[in-house]
């Protein structure tokens, strides 16, 4: 498939994914509306928005960041992460993304999946945000959230499994792995769960993750720090485990390599391979009974924001950006 | 979608009576300046539209108005779009539909058919003659400096080779009736757009008529794409199954919707100029697994863009050397460049002599009356005749650079006839054409709107084909006479009857 067309399905991937993750994140801070107090909002809001590499509210000089928070109303912080057009990272902006990807992709996307996120993106245009806040804060981004789990029903339906959906796939668990990491990150630096001041419940992270019940299933209701990452980090059958998204990313990267995975690896699937090894090996379960954020954890999730992020540069110069000269036909 | 509860309503009936200003039809006014090609000139209905006016007659309005924002949501949601350029941002508009169909009888369309094969294998014939022999400029036919002169002759083109001499493989004519007769009044001969609108429309007018669709036995046009594909494979200069992509300037054309289409369609890839890189005189396109060769191109831009080096040294649409490429003999180009020649405005009115000397037949569709303004006589006509007439830039397109004399003020007359006289060889003018009219459905009513056609012909090495159907363009203020989609205009499905 066309290189650029293979960057349109990865940055649709993408996009899609940032919007969901977003959404995620708003409709567990936006349930908590009803009955957290004022301190415990904002730090939330302080969680989501540094979750999603989004600065603070503007605020008088002398007020920190934890108070600008406070400071702050819902409603405002809200509609800058759900309608803001000017925000790049508003889920109307990804969205709108997303959909200036898949029409440079129309001709290899079928029609059905194209209906469902033109549909999506023009719901959402024609939305007004005032309105749906009216009708309950949370309804807006949960329709966000059945919406995108439409579209993900119906790529999965409709999608051969070819490279066109390799590198959607891709796009959305390299956009997964970076989300996943920053919020494990922020969360175990900012919300603290176990220390003595105000914090967030290590199980409300495993709800925004989608993996509370199968936690308890796995691990009863033991929610100690260490636990909790680990398995948010290493359990491969949880779908927002860093585990699972870089299996993800190997496998697809494996049926885009025109080698099938032999050696020699094209440089995207070796990295992937090594951070699944990093993962694999990294000794966090020992650590299970620290309640506290240290410098070794800070470091784990460093490496992996790094690593991730070279990965996403290797797919480009490896796929899209590659030298002509590289790739003539022998 | 809205709700619409599928109803035969009684399609295959042609009962009850229908009129003009009765009835569902009380807003139906007729005009004996325009022919109308539902109802005869003493309202009653014409025998192709019984059936069609019975069926109007029976289907409730607000049940009409739901299929008529049935048909406008499905545009929408597919996003069957046209990109309007703005001077600060780049809107898309869904191209607006009218969801009732126009209808074409069989005997009809039997003449238009054979006038198109007809025009289009002259044409062809003219193009290869201008860039070889130039017999028939010598000999008069068409005069030498009207060629040579005009911005669309490709020097380039000189000697060179065609595969099967097929310049022009796909073609749309613009075709008004007026009267009984129908008319050419433009051939399209570069890449000429609107097919895809003509499937869609399709489309959704089964989805809204499927039982008045079947009643009426209306010919096929769904295997366009497949054709279109066959017919430029078919130009192809390699034994094996031609690596085929659509050229597009991207999604800022205002015809991206269709280039994607028809991509999609072919099942082939819609490249734009920076997926292309040209090595060894070969185009290849920038895949994920690398550079795969590509032979033949079904391109959407204009010949300027093409190539930085041989064309339009500013063009970034195009790619450097594609020319080189195509002259080498490893790539084929559909349609080749140069063509635009035989589809200028002033070389129009010498089609009917091209026939004749081409051919040696009389043409089967007639011209319309068109005056040069670059002969002193034609000028002297247009300048005395202003107000009566329409004047046309003789490169120009999509409705702009005309001025339409009964509409406008004394004083656009007055800075038109300033241009006419500085530069008359720009200029070509012509009667305003009294376009027949069909029955439409706008606002709630159904009323007559002034509509014409853009018929298509694909010409493959051995096979001619003409897709039985069309994009039909409607002007929908009204009484205005300009169909054009960035200036009023929508379109509705064409119905080819069978018999």
């Amino acid at each position: 498939m066309l290189a650029r067309m293979a960057a349109n399905f990865y940055w649709l991937g993408r996009y899609a994914e940032r919007t969901e993750n977003t959404a995620r994140l708003l409709e567990y801070q936006l349930t908590r509306l009803v009955d957290a107090d004022a301190d415990e909002l904002a730090l939330g809001w302080r969680v989501v928005y540094r979750a999603l590499s989004q600065p603070p509210p503007q605020a008088p000089a002398d007020v920190d960041e934890a108070e600008a928070f406070l400071i702050a109303d819902a409603y405002t912080l809200t509609g800058g992460l759900v309608e803001d057009t000017t925000n790049p990272a508003s889920m109307i902006s990804c969205w709108g993304m997303a959909r200036e990807n898949a029409r440079e992709i129309r001709p290899r996307l079928p029609l059905r999946v194209w209906v469902c996120l033109n549909q999506g993106y023009l719901w959402l245009q024609e939305t007004e945000f005032a309105d749906a806040w009216g009708e309950g804060p949370a309804a807006l981004v949960s329709e966000v959230i059945d919406r995108l789990r439409l579209l993900a029903g119906v790529v999965d339906a409709n999608m051969a499994r070819d490279d066109a959906w390799r590198f959607l796939e891709l796009g959305r668990y390299v956009e997964r792995l970076q989300q996943q990491i920053v919020l494990l990150d922020v969360w175990d630096r900012i919300a603290r769960p176990g220390g003595d001041g105000l914090a967030l419940a290590w199980a409300d992270l495993l709800r925004v993750c989608g993996a509370f019940e199968p936690y308890r299933r796995d691990r009863s209701l033991t929610l100690q720090r260490g636990s909790v990452l680990g398995f948010l980090m290493r359990n491969p059958e949880v779908s927002r485990s860093l585990h699972f998204a870089t299996g993800r990313i190997e496998s697809t990267l494996r049926g885009i390599d025109p080698a099938g995975g032999r050696p020699p690896l094209a440089a995207p699937h070796r990295l992937a391979l090594r951070i699944s090894a990093a993962l694999e090996l990294d000794p966090g379960e020992a650590d299970a009974a620290s309640d506290a954020p240290d410098a070794a954890s800070g470091e784990v999730f460093g490496s992996l924001t790094r690593d991730s992020r070279t990965l996403h540069d290797l797919v480009q110069a490896t796929y899209v950006d590659y030298p002509v000269t590289a790739g003539l036909p022998s | 979608m809205s709700a619409v509860k599928f109803v035969d309503h009684g399609y295959a009936d042609p009962d009850p009576a229908i009129s003009a200003g009765s009835g569902p039809f009380r807003h139906y006014e007729l005009d004996a300046a325009f022919h109308d090609e539902l109802f005869h000139e003493d309202g009653t209905p014409r025998a192709r539209a019984r059936r069609l006016g019975a069926a109007l007659s029976r289907i409730p309005p607000e049940d009409l108005e739901r299929l008529q924002d049935g048909v406008y949501r499905r545009f929408v949601h597919e996003g069957i779009t046209f990109t309007v350029l703005g001077v600060e941002d780049v809107s898309e508009q869904i191209i607006p539909i009218d969801c009732v169909p126009r209808l074409i009888t069989a005997e009809e369309w039997d003449h238009i058919e054979r006038g198109l094969k007809q025009r289009l294998t002259a044409l062809n014939l003219f193009l290869r003659d201008v860039y070889h022999d130039g017999k028939s400029l010598r000999d008069g036919i068409v005069p030498i400096d009207l060629v040579l002169g005009c911005p669309q002759y490709r020097l380039e083109m000189r000697g060179l080779k065609v595969p099967h001499d097929v310049y022009v493989a796909v073609c749309g004519t613009d075709i008004v009736r007026a009267g009984d007769t129908f008319a050419v009044l433009e051939d399209n001969l570069r890449v000429p757009s609107g097919v895809s609108y003509m499937l869609a429309c399709r489309t959704a007018m089964k989805w809204a008529f499927p039982y008045l669709y079947r009643a009426y036995g209306v010919r096929e046009v769904a295997d366009y794409p497949e054709r279109l594909y066959s017919t430029i494979a078919s130009l192809s200069r390699t034994a094996e199954t031609p690596r085929m992509a659509v050229l597009t300037p991207g999604r800022y054309n205002s015809a991206y919707y269709e280039h994607a289409f028809l991509a999609g369609e072919m099942g082939v890839d819609l490249v734009e100029g920076r997926d292309l890189v040209v090595h060894d005189a070969t185009l290849y396109a920038r895949t994920a697994a690398g550079l795969r060769r590509i032979d033949v191109l079904y391109r959407r831009i204009d010949d300027d863009f093409l190539d930085p080096v041989a064309f339009r040294d500013d063009s970034v649409l195009g790619a450097a050397g594609l020319f080189h490429a195509y002259r080498a003999g490893n790539l084929v180009l559909a349609n080749a460049p140069g063509t635009g020649v035989a589809d200028d405005k002033a070389l129009y009115a010498y089609v009917p002599r091209i026939i004749r000397y081409f051919l040696d037949e009389e043409p089967i569709l007639a011209n319309v009356e068109t005056h040069l303004c670059r002969e002193p006589d034609g000028l002297a006509y247009t300048l005395d005749n202003l107000k009566e007439l329409v004047v046309k830039e003789v490169g120009g397109s999509g409705g702009y650079g005309m001025l339409v004399g009964p509409h406008a003020t004394k004083a656009e007359r007055k800075a038109f006839a300033e241009q006419l006289r500085k530069d008359p060889a720009n200029y070509i003018s012509q009667p305003v054409l009294p376009l027949s009219r069909a029955g439409c459905f706008v606002d709630g009513r159904l009323e007559p709107r002034h509509v014409d056609l853009r018929p298509f012909v694909l010409q493959g090495s051995e096979t001619q084909h003409v897709v039985p159907g069309g994009l039909c363009r409607v002007a929908l203020r009204k009484g205005s006479l300009v169909v054009n989609s960035s200036q009023g205009g929508g379109c509705k499905d064409l119905w080819i009857l069978r018999e």
